[in-house]
């Protein structure tokens, strides 16, 4: 179960991300399920497998805001890897590694 | 009124504008203790919430990577539309590359993603809605709303900082005034009136170009304007002169300019403006010359001035004011008679001494104290009227000043009419005495009122004839009971041999209208002999008598009569 606790076992930094949320623990919490649904995950696996960097782009680009702003750092880490390789490129190189990380993470997340 | 805890108790709506449901909603749970909260998933929602709630948004939080709409994009739109213009813009951004880009095109500040700690975040947005909100409340105050120039508390504190900034540059104070405006606005129209102070205003917009300087509108009709020193104050004169007759109408509308030379940093800008003010008022009314430059013993007079604006009420209750009396002679005869009295004010004054008439007089009539001055001066000539009376067995005609001012007293002829009859003595006892100039000035109301004293049983006389404006057929309307005529006026206008012939064409005048003519300032024998020469009925003036206390004329009421 998605608790403050096992965020934080996760390594999630979760009194970062509950200080955004003025400390409403149940408001994070519902915000994180949300974000681990959030279909820019999908849009960036999908963008990666066809090649498309702008796309894969945009949405590393948003997924980054929110897993920082959640202070989802297993997950915001490599995101933010991935968005400096992506910005402005044509082509993604390595970029496949940290793709795998990055839903590796979610997965992991999701079975919290 | 609207306060400062009343603009900053107000709730201010904050508009959101992000794709990322996470973003949006940690923005929404940090400010909707403090702001009401408005969202838009993209720049194409947001505009179309800023057109629903026009006005409501303080405050717009603008994420740059969405849908539809970017952030860039909208601030494109905003920047093309006046109204939306006016609402700050804090981007949201995890990109340093986009600062800038965002900077140029109006945004003011940034909150970086991940977000700073929450209380960051609404110190920011409240710092800027603070800013930009009294940014505009100055923007609204600080024009003149007629003419586009600082208003005259913006104009003393930016002059005060630049002023301190000033280093070795010689700078000036001028000071503009339209001569006698509330009367070009009665005479022309509150709409020409309006257009001069355009005028004047636009004119030195133009003299400010491309140089240093700013202006104010420090009163209705008065600019004060702080400059680099100007040569040649005539031209600038003539310059805002030319304004003024390009609004094509025939006037005599006419400016006066003050200027101070060389402001200091020692001294507030304020003073420089009184100054320069100061300098422009010794000219109100003196057509041969328009500008003046302000010299010291100008402030001696204005803080002397004040002093006696500052005691007037006191030497009223003190009855520091006291009244003399100058004898007026009938001449006809062979010998000499006391005809009337003519009541003159003095001021000694308990510190300054003895102070002139001519000092105090015009002041008061500046600022409108004189009304009570002249109503001290009628009660004491009653009295003394009727202490004559009771005392002496005769009752003389003493004649006192009614000045243009107290022609807006409707009043005027109860109050007269109520002293006369407090102290028992005929109406026509009190004569009154109004200068030439009052009639010209509002001649209407004045042939009104007069002829209402007269009807009332007052005999009126015109003083000062001749130094005013009016015309031949006014004379022949004007219900008047004596002409008289200042010796000194005929002095000044003209040389010996002409003068004579002048004083002969006024008592012709007087003549004509069946009127006594009293010539006043008459000084010595020569002047005398030629004025009984003219034909001239009554005299007064040293030749006879300087002004005197009521005691010291008693001797001529018992020998004279």
């Amino acid at each position: 179960m998605l608790t403050i606790d096992s965020l934080r076992a996760y390594g999630a930094n979760v009194n970062e991300g509950l200080t955004r949320c003025m400390n409403n623990e149940s408001f994070y919490l519902m915000l994180v399920g949300k974000s681990l649904e959030d279909r820019n995950f999908e849009k960036l696996r999908e963008a990666m497998a066809a090649g498309n960097t702008t796309a894969a782009f945009d949405a590393a680009h948003a997924l980054k805001g929110s897993t920082g702003n959640l202070a989802l750092t297993p997950i915001y880490e490599p995101i933010c890897q991935l968005t400096e390789l992506l910005r402005g490129k044509s082509e993604a190189v390595n970029a496949d590694a940290l793709v795998d990380r990055i839903m590796e993470q979610l997965e992991k997340a999701k079975q919290l | 009124m609207i306060t400062d805890a009343l603009i900053h108790s107000t709730r201010r709506t904050v508009l959101i504008v992000e794709d990322e449901a996470v973003n949006r909603d940690l923005l929404g749970i940090i400010l909707k203790g403090n702001y009401d909260v408005l969202y838009a998933s993209d720049g194409l929602e947001a505009l179309e919430i800023l057109e629903t709630y026009p006005g409501r948004v303080a405050m717009i939080l603008l994420d740059i990577l969405m849908p539809r709409m970017d952030g860039i994009e909208f601030l494109r739109r905003r920047g093309a539309d006046e109204a939306l213009s006016r609402i700050p813009v804090i981007v949201l951004t995890s990109d340093k590359d986009a600062e800038l880009e965002t900077l140029k095109m109006g945004a003011l500040d940034f909150i970086a993603k991940p977000y700073d700690m929450p209380e960051i975040i609404l110190a920011r947005i409240q710092r800027i809605i603070e800013f930009v909100e009294d940014r505009q409340i100055i923007q609204e105050v600080e024009r003149d709303e007629l003419t586009g120039l600082y208003t005259r508390g913006f104009f003393f504190e930016y002059s005060r900082r630049l002023q301190a900034a000033q280093g070795g540059e010689l700078r000036d104070v001028i000071a503009v005034d339209v001569d006698h405006f509330r009367l070009v606005n009665e005479v022309y129209g509150k709409g020409f009136g309006d257009e001069l102070l355009c005028a004047v205003a636009d004119g030195i917009w133009d003299e400010l170009r491309g140089g240093f300087g700013i202006a104010c509108r420090g009163d209705v009709d008065l600019f004060y304007v702080y400059l680099n020193q100007r040569e040649d104050y005539e031209a600038v004169y003539s310059r805002l002169m030319d304004r003024v007759h390009a609004l094509g109408r025939q006037t005599n509308v006419r400016l006066r300019m003050g200027v101070y030379r060389g402001v200091e940093a020692d001294r507030p800008l304020d003073w420089y403006c009184v100054a320069a003010k100061a300098a422009c008022d010794t000219i109100r009314g003196n057509y041969a010359r328009s500008v003046v430059v302000y010299d010291s013993t100008m402030h001696e007079r204005e803080l002397y001035n004040e002093r006696l604006i500052a005691d007037m009420e006191t030497a009223i209750a003190e009855k520091q004011f006291v009244v003399y009396y100058q004898p007026k002679y009938d001449i006809r005869g062979d010998v000499p008679k006391l005809y009337s009295a003519e009541a003159l004010v003095r001021w000694i004054h308990p510190e300054l001494g003895f102070i002139s008439p001519g000092a105090f007089i015009p002041l008061f009539e500046e600022n409108g104290l004189i009304s009570k001055l002249d109503d001290f001066v009628w009660r004491e000539a009653a009295a003394q009227i009727r202490d004559w009376q009771d005392r002496l067995g005769i009752c003389l005609p003493v004649s006192v000043n009614i000045s243009r001012m107290d022609f807006f007293d409707t009043d005027l002829k109860r109050k007269l009419l109520e002293i006369v009859a407090e102290n028992g003595i005929p109406v026509d006892s009190l004569v009154l005495e109004v200068t030439e100039s009052a009639y010209s000035q509002n001649m209407e109301r004045m042939l009104k009122t007069v002829g209402e004293l007269r009807e009332a049983g007052f005999r009126i006389e015109m003083d000062d004839f001749g130094s005013g404006y009016s015309s031949l057929n006014m004379l022949c309307v004007m219900p008047i009971d004596a002409l008289k005529i200042d010796m000194k006026f005929v002095r000044n206008v003209v040389n010996s041999g002409v003068g004579y012939r002048m004083v002969e064409l006024v008592v012709e005048m007087a003549r004509a209208l069946d009127v006594p003519a009293v010539v006043e300032g008459v000084e010595d024998e020569a002047q005398y002999q030629m004025i009984k020469r003219v034909g001239c009925d009554i005299i007064q003036g040293y030749y006879f008598s300087r002004p005197v206390p009521p005691e010291d004329f008693e001797p001529m009421m018992k020998k004279d009569r």
